[in-house]
């Protein structure tokens, strides 16, 4: 019994846990200008997260090895170190624009000034990190972020067009526009498989204490909680289609991603969204800033994890808390959180190889995983995936240049 | 390495348009001034039907006319390429315009009827459905 609570509350944190200002922004901004026609881009992002962060679950499970431990053993100091830097660039970028989201979110609902929210949102994730447990800020973010199921009434309420959301399942070229369709199927991409939340996901088996028992767990946990997942975006992109490509919408700001479930459903949609927003982009806060502190800690050889108190581990301690202040700086500087979200997740994009391909080589690494490496299956989708990473990170930076970040 | 980065240079400049408004410019100028203001209809629709909370119109709105002033600003006072300096200079009035009926939702967030000409205002500056 306590197997299953536990598959059911890691399933419930992951689907809450999945969706993040990245998330929000691409899915919802996709809808609004090319309708449902990006949704097989939304299936191949989430397969593709569900199979590596499977693989990065297990090995954590078998070799007691998080990721970057990992990368920092099996390909050497040069190449570990610009996967560092890379990340931690990306990590600092994603979690200022989440903090940015968490005090729009705050905004929102309390009409306060966005710069003293600012600050209350920092101070407030520091203290909520310092005095709770590693599961209950998983339990707590998820499940607030489940509030976001009201876009999936939203979704239903708006009557799209079924049969032309069915169409979009189906992997197709568009008929006009083609680089602002191949700019958003990028921006999909890259929302869907952000490195931090592979850095987090195989650091959190290890906070969790997984062992080769849990592999099971693992694999239900990934396939189901970020299978649902994939589901909030599918709601959130056809509130975009349904809604704002009718209205000549195209979403700039984060209140308009609530007004998608405030126009179907009024008050109550409207405040499902905005809590559902604030858990969501606050836990996405969490995973990066641990991410963050996560890796250059497991870079470093330092002694890391939540499980552990502050004074246990306290160079991991203070990552993270420098982390929350140069998020703190970069947020106080009044740049567009929404636009360094489209920054980060391009950016994060051309960071994508040096991520997967160490988790796959790893995998396959019979010292670290003895029998429980990667059968054929999973080698054929992690090799397709990393040929889908290895060509969106070439396309990413020449897509934002040439339609000026999706704006033409 | 050198040719990576000029043309990292050369898409970069194809990106921008060194401040100057062209037709290109203009037309998206024109749709994103249509885009603001549709969203503020249907902001204005859910106040006119006591639909929304006041913090959130009041908060919605303002970000929306910010967003239309500094269009009106930046139309008004960027240089433009020969032939469609009038348009400009237009469509820097309508989003003058368009801020300031944006203002008056913000300053009425829980007035039904501010909400309900607001809404028809913005609907047909937008040419919204």
């Amino acid at each position: 019994v306590s197997k299953i609570l536990g598959l059911a509350l890691g399933i419930l944190a992951a689907i809450g846990g999945f969706v993040d200002i990245g998330d929000l922004v691409f899915n919802v901004s996709a809808g609004a200008t090319f309708g449902y026609e990006l949704m097989w881009v939304v299936v191949i992002g989430v397969v593709g997260i569900i199979v590596y962060s499977e693989m990065c679950g297990r090995v954590a499970a078998v070799s007691g090895k998080a990721v970057f431990d990992a990368i920092r053993e099996r390909v050497g100091f040069k190449a570990a170190l610009g996967a560092l830097v890379a990340s931690e660039v990306v990590n600092l970028m994603t979690l200022a624009a989440e903090i940015g989201g968490v005090a729009i979110s705050l905004q929102l609902l309390s009409g306060l000034p966005y710069r003293w929210l600012i600050v209350l949102a920092i101070v407030g994730l520091a203290v909520i990190v310092w005095v709770t447990s590693f599961e209950w800020l998983e339990r707590i973010f998820g499940y607030g972020g489940l509030c976001l199921l009201v876009f999936a009434v939203a979704a239903v309420k708006l009557t799209p067009d079924w049969g032309k959301v069915g169409n979009g399942f189906l992997p197709h070229l568009a008929q006009n526009n083609k680089l602002l369709y191949a700019y958003f199927a990028v921006g999909l991409l890259g929302a869907a498989l952000t490195p931090y939340e592979v850095y987090f996901y195989s650091s959190g088996g290890i906070e969790n204490r997984w062992s080769p028992k849990d592999i099971r767990l693992n694999r239900a946990n990934a396939i189901i909680g970020y299978g649902l997942g994939g589901f909030l975006s599918f709601a959130l992109m056809i509130t975009g289609g349904a809604l704002f490509l009718g209205h000549g919408i195209s979403p700039e700001h984060l209140g308009t991603i609530a007004l998608g479930a405030e126009n179907p459903l009024g008050r109550i949609g409207l405040l499902f969204a905005l809590v559902g927003i604030l858990f969501a982009v606050g836990g996405a806060s969490i995973d990066t800033v641990f991410s963050g502190a996560y890796n250059l800690a497991q870079f470093c050889g330092w002694e890391w994890g939540r499980y552990r108190h502050p004074r246990g581990a306290p160079r991991f301690a203070l990552t993270w808390l420098v982390l929350l202040a140069l998020a703190l700086a970069i947020v106080m500087t009044g740049v567009d959180p929404v636009m360094l979200t489209e920054y980060a997740v391009i950016f994060s994009v051309v960071a994508l190889p040096l991520t997967y391909i160490p988790i796959l080589l790893v995998a396959n690494d019979k010292t670290y995983m003895r029998h429980y490496g990667n059968g054929r299956f999973a080698n054929i989708l992690g090799l397709f995936y990393l040929l889908v990473i290895m060509i969106v990170a070439l396309a990413a930076v020449p897509l934002m240049l040439l339609t000026n970040v999706g704006q033409n | 390495m050198k040719r990576v980065v000029l043309v990292v240079v050369a898409l970069a400049l194809a990106g921008c348009n060194g401040g100057t408004v062209d037709r290109h410019a203009l037309t998206r100028d024109a749709s994103t001034l249509d885009s603001i203001a549709c969203e503020g209809a249907l902001l204005a629709h859910d106040v006119a039907r006591g639909r929304t909370t006041a913090y959130f119109a009041r908060e919605q709105a303002e970000e929306l006319r910010i967003q239309s002033s500094n269009l009106a600003d930046a139309l008004s006072r960027r240089k433009t390429v020969p032939g469609i300096e009038q348009k400009v200079r237009k469509k820097a009035k309508d989003a003058a315009r368009l801020a300031s009926t944006l203002q008056r939702l913000h300053d009425h967030p829980t007035e039904q009827a501010v909400g309900t000409t607001v809404e028809q205002e913005l609907k047909k500056a937008g040419g919204c459905p």
